[in-house]
């Protein structure tokens, strides 16, 4: 069942000046309920911009945005409402805090969807644990945490509204490495746990590799490809035209092939490559 | 051997309210005139600290910051070692001011107070230097994430420094422009004898470096090339730091019973290890 239905969409940022700019034209493309989408494109490419449209922040030009077949557009009034339901992690969110304590600043999005007294702290208590954010943090002012713990609270905020749909724009820019693997298993459990559709922006091909169902490329503000993870790293060339890449051990099986060995380059994480190379080298009869 | 910054004993304290916290302790380091340099540490580990007190920005609680002979303590040439050390960092957007690529370059020399001819000449030097010359009456905002952070590189160029410093220069980046960086990086190196100090969450980008310095709360806990680094997968993972993903496919090869070399990054290398490892023929 589709969740979100983008169709035809096109954002022009100042319509009426001189420096008129289609940041997203005619982009079309469908999300099934659960799925895990992927997009990536190259800095400028119009990836911000369409994911806002996803939520609301931004009206279409031309075009529209369904959410489960309804245009979320169709009461203007009411556009507010979908915010709970298509939840959007920003660049850095960790800007975004400001409450006194913790604790406060995940209510904050629950609260304003109604939510109070115990089912509101449930609600908190359930997506703390899912994030891990330990209870002694709870009274503390989110300014006195690092930044690692920051962004794990901002992310808190928007799960604990427990939209149906979420979207992370570049969750792990900026982060080291411990912490970017910290945010995709967050992602990951929250995914498990809530069965919700997840779409994330990033500039990292092995994440994307080893999260997500399907990929949508951007380039220049239209939709490139959307396909299938091992549809979309096969085209190496592509990519690299348009400002990206593939995975890097995706390039070392291309780099054997080159050498002129005999071998499935369709391989993005490093654990399918363990598996391949696993069962070449008990084909060879050398174990 | 011709140091060009020589860190004694350093330690630099925050003051917080009644509380006092050491970002760098006691820690000691000499970066060679026209190495290139990476520093890796999680976040927190005191890797932006120590850039900054490179420079000056920051001056040491205790211990000594040695530039080219000058200690950056002294106030008299605090602004010789500004320019002897160039910052870049993270965000380009927050980096560029002009609303024409060249004036933007032209920013810093000018400030120099230079003839004008003498910037005209650094302002076209320092572009052609990060590829970027022929972009030099466009306006800064309209290009890609990685032409803005070599325009930023470019302004630093232009003064002619000693030592460039980038923090996390390619954090907000795609690919392709983190490609950009590297390699201009490499080329200012090994062309112009820039000496570099780069700090870095993306393991690969260590790949070329002369020397990778691991910061951990505070102290240096490994230095050496990169292959030797790398080859400490464990203790890296030990202190929230990871490896190139090559490296990491061996070591887990390795860990899978292939008898393998794991001490490899670059894709070549790591290609021709699995095919000697597994005795598969070329074609």
């Amino acid at each position: 069942m589709a969740i979100l239905e983008v169709k035809n969409l096109t954002h022009t940022y100042s319509e009426n000046s001189a420096f008129i700019n289609d940041a997203v034209s005619d982009v079309s493309f469908t999300v099934e309920k659960g799925e895990i989408i992927g997009i990536i494109g190259h800095t400028g490419s119009g990836k911000s911009t369409l994911v806002q449209h996803l939520n609301g922040l931004l009206k279409p030009t031309v075009g529209t945005v369904l959410f489960e077949d309804t245009d979320i557009w169709e009461k203007p009034k009411e556009i507010r409402k979908i915010r709970s339901k298509v939840g959007l992690v920003f660049q850095y969110p960790e800007y975004q805090l400001f409450e006194e304590t913790v604790f406060k600043d995940i209510c904050f999005g629950p609260k304003n969807m109604g939510l109070s007294g115990d089912e509101l702290k449930e609600r908190v208590l359930e997506i703390c644990k899912i994030v891990g954010v330990r209870e002694e943090y709870f009274q503390k002012s989110p300014f006195d945490l690092s930044g690692g713990e920051k962004r794990r609270v901002a992310i808190a905020g928007v799960m604990a509204m427990r939209p149906e749909v979420i979207v992370f724009d570049e969750p792990t820019a900026g982060l080291d490495p411990s912490g970017r693997e910290n945010v995709m298993q967050i992602i990951k459990d929250y995914r498990e746990a809530t069965g919700a559709t997840v779409i994330i922006i990033s500039h990292s091909m092995e994440d994307m590799a080893s999260l997500v169902d399907k990929i949508l490329v951007m380039n220049k503000g239209r939709l490139y490809m959307f396909d299938t993870v091992e549809n979309v790293f096969s085209k190496k060339e592509e990519l690299e035209s348009i400002g990206l890449n593939v995975p890097i051990v995706t390039r070392v099986f291309l780099e054997l092939k080159r050498k002129g060995i005999d071998i499935d380059t369709n391989v993005f994480t490093v654990q399918r490559a363990i598996e391949v190379l696993n069962s070449l080298k008990e084909g060879n009869g050398n174990a | 051997m011709n140091n060009l910054i020589e860190i004694k004993n350093v330690t630099y304290e925050y003051t917080e309210e009644d509380s006092v916290y050491a970002a760098v302790k006691d820690l000691s380091l000499d970066i060679e005139k026209g190495s290139f340099t990476v520093i890796l540490g999680h976040n927190g580990s005191g890797k932006s600290t120590l850039a900054k007190l490179i420079n000056g920005l920051n001056k040491p609680t205790f211990g000594d910051v040695i530039v080219d002979g000058i200690n950056t303590k002294d106030e008299e040439t605090e602004l010789t070692v500004k320019r002897k050390v160039g910052m870049v960092f993270q965000n380009p957007d927050n980096q560029l001011i002009a609303s024409v690529v060249e004036e933007d370059v032209a920013f810093g020399p000018e400030n120099l107070g230079l003839e004008p001819q003498e910037i005209r000449l650094r302002v076209d030097e320092a572009l052609k230097a990060v590829d970027m010359y022929e972009f030099r009456k466009s306006t800064p905002h309209r290009l890609s994430g990685g032409q803005k952070q070599r325009i930023a590189i470019a302004g630093i160029i232009a003064m002619e420094p000693e030592c460039l410093v980038l923090d996390e220069p390619t954090a907000m980046l795609d690919p392709k422009g983190r490609a950009e960086i590297i390699n201009t990086l490499l080329k200012l190196n090994r062309e112009k004898g820039i000496t570099v100090v780069l700090i870095t969450h993306y393991m690969e980008e260590a790949e070329k470096a002369d020397r990778v310095v691991v910061m951990n709360d505070g102290v240096i806990i490994d230095d050496g090339v990169p292959k030797e680094i790398f080859k400490n997968v464990e203790k890296l993972k030990a202190v929230g730091l990871d490896v190139p993903q090559t490296t990491e496919l061996l070591y887990e090869l390795h860990k899978n019973g292939f008898n393998i070399n794991t001490n490899v990054i670059s894709i070549e290398e790591a290609a021709d290890e699995i095919i000697s490892a597994l005795h598969l023929e070329e074609h």
